[in-house]
């Protein structure tokens, strides 16, 4: 089934790919069994030592797929999820000592050492992992920088250092710590780390659900799926699966700049620094690692929840399904079940395989629909929380002369967080985002890279010019709260 | 007390998102909001058993029928044993 190109990406999309197709058909209790042997029929293996590692595989992300933990009887309640049977446990022990080393007379790296892990050999000197307690000093302290620094890539990843391993070295994941923005899912070159998804529950409620379901794509879709499907293409493609319309999340976007307008403005005022709320990564990183900080985040829903706010005061009834580039988004919903905002969440590539499974291409369209304000839009590119917010101030003539942050990624997010708790951020505001570069670079996209980014700024460059204000005043009949309580 | 219901496909066409409602009404009305905390959850795998809710780690089967009598009895008794 997998040809020698086998990556980890086409293995994910395969199996949410087969799923949805049966899903769809209605058969995926009866027949999932079989998936594993119809995408690996062996005898020979593709990627791994043998077909039943890989047919394992296979089963722990077809659980995955239907929103389960991979191992049936370990169930937890993270979205960020470890393949144990995809992990190879990284055999590697941290720091090595490599060709450079010249076996040279002063021997730092020896003194430095304070565990006596350093012996030499008889041509360069020799690190023993049982002693290495890796404290990095000798390191540090080669002049030839001869010792490598080889952190296992999961574990190197991770922002928040949720990350540990287990006695035979595969990754566990720490619950408490871990903020879901699924950075160890792309950084793994294995492939075992992977997001629950909810890919079975939207095509079911498809299927079988007397509501009708909305489909709120994130601002970060547009370039994804091409430089020619603009947002009336993709709404064709997303109704033939079954949905009974579709929104841009620019929209709410739109509406949560106002609001966070309003709050920076009095706040400016009080003196008080506040930090965005729009990224479920860093809300959580909030929460979880900087808890005395949960009273300077804005209360503004996020353009999301905002979204989905406005599809239920329009459509009572509705069942809203958000889908963009992000894992984190999956843990949102979850957390804010109370908000009456998203049923759902999907990624992009979940959404792909949805496409695929029913034979739906994107087509061009001769349509322009346009929710959204291009300020809205740009909510998935470093900065354009902030840039909105800032137009959305200088559009009800308010002072826009302020100082912000903005945070690129979640190391630069967790610096700032620290500063702001010690009560020395130069800054007024903060924006985080988890992701560098933005939503745009998010863990659950179908293109990365420079591709990515032309197909976008071709789309954005068909938007017209409309104002936040201008734009929200076409709802204003509309009412739903834009705060948290 | 974390109380978490399931909002897989199958508890939502059962009524999660009413039970959810409730619940949360029920709590403000009896003003525990600062004591529990409602979350959702993927499939709990227990289709069958109607909308699955846990009360920290014991399970129970609701429908929004029962959702009143099932908050008189585990969540505010519960909390009462808590005080105990």
């Amino acid at each position: 089934m997998f040809g020698n190109d086998t990556n980890i990406d086409t293995i994910k999309q395969e199996v949410l790919y087969q799923v949805a197709k049966l899903s769809f058909l209605g058969e995926l209790d009866e027949k999932k069994d079989a998936l594993p042997y119809k995408l690996i029929p062996g005898p020979q293996a593709n990627f791994r030592c043998c077909i039943y590692k890989e047919r394992e595989i296979i089963r722990q992300r077809i659980r995955l797929a239907e929103g389960k933990s991979p191992s049936a009887g370990k169930d937890n309640k993270n979205i960020v999820q470890v393949i144990n049977s995809a992990c190879e446990g990284c055999p590697i022990t941290r720091f090595v000592v490599t060709d450079n080393c010249q076996k040279c007379v002063g021997k730092r790296c020896q003194a430095a050492c304070n565990f006596g892990a350093i012996t030499m050999l008889r041509d360069r000197a020799y690190i023993d992992p049982a002693k290495c307690k890796e404290c990095t000093k000798c390191s540090q302290v080669c002049p030839y920088n001869a010792i490598a620094d080889l952190m296992r890539p999961c574990k190197k990843s991770c922002p928040v250092d949720a990350i540990t391993m287990d006695e035979n070295n595969i990754v566990v994941i720490n619950e408490e710590r871990c903020i879901d923005c699924g950075s160890c899912i792309k950084n793994c070159p294995f492939g075992a780390i992977s997001d629950r998804s909810f890919i079975t529950d939207v095509i079911d409620l498809l299927l079988n659900s007397p509501r009708p379901v909305y489909a709120m794509l994130a601002p970060a879709w547009e370039g994804q799926f091409g430089a020619d499907i603009t947002f009336s293409s993709m709404t064709n493609a997303i109704k033939e699966l079954g949905f009974a319309g579709v929104f841009e999340v620019a929209l709410g976007a739109d509406f949560v700049a106002a609001s966070e307008s309003e709050e920076w403005a009095e706040s400016y005022k009080e003196g008080k620094k506040m930090t965005t709320s729009c990224c479920p990564a860093f809300v959580k990183m909030i929460r979880k690692h900087f808890p005395q900080l949960v009273s300077n985040m804005s209360t503004t829903i996020s353009p999301m929840t905002a979204t989905a706010r406005l599809i239920k005061a329009l459509y009572p009834n509705a069942v809203c399904v958000f889908v963009g580039p992000c894992i984190a988004k999956k843990g949102e919903v979850l957390d804010t079940i109370t908000l009456q905002g998203a049923d759902y969440a999907l990624t992009l590539d979940e959404l792909a395989a949805m496409l695929r499974a029913k034979e739906v291409e994107p087509a061009a369209s001769p349509d322009t629909i346009q929710q959204g304000s291009i300020y809205g839009k740009k909510f998935c590119i470093s900065g354009g929380v902030t840039a909105s917010v800032l137009e959305s101030l200088k559009e009800k003539e308010e002072n826009a002369d302020i100082t912000v942050k903005q945070c690129n990624g979640a190391l630069e997010c967790k610096k700032a967080l620290a500063l702001l708790k010690l009560g020395k951020l130069p800054e007024d505001f903060l924006e985080g985002m988890a992701c560098e570069g933005g939503c745009q670079n998010g863990p659950g996209g179908v293109l990365t890279g420079r591709l990515a980014n032309v197909n976008r700024d071709k789309l954005f460059g068909k938007a017209d010019e409309r104002k936040i204000h201008e734009n929200m005043d076409n709802y204003k009949d509309l009412e739903f709260s834009m705060h948290r309580k | 007390m974390v109380v978490t219901i399931c909002i897989g496909s199958s508890c939502h066409l059962k009524g999660s998102r009413e039970i959810v409602h409730t619940l949360e009404s029920l709590i403000k009305e009896y003003k525990i909001e600062e004591q529990v905390q409602l979350t959702g959850s993927f499939c709990m795998g227990e289709c069958v058993k109607g909308v699955c809710v846990k009360v920290d780690d014991k399970s129970y089967s609701l429908t929004p029928g029962n959702t009143k009598e099932f908050f008189m009895e585990e969540v505010l008794g519960g909390l009462k044993d808590e005080c105990h």
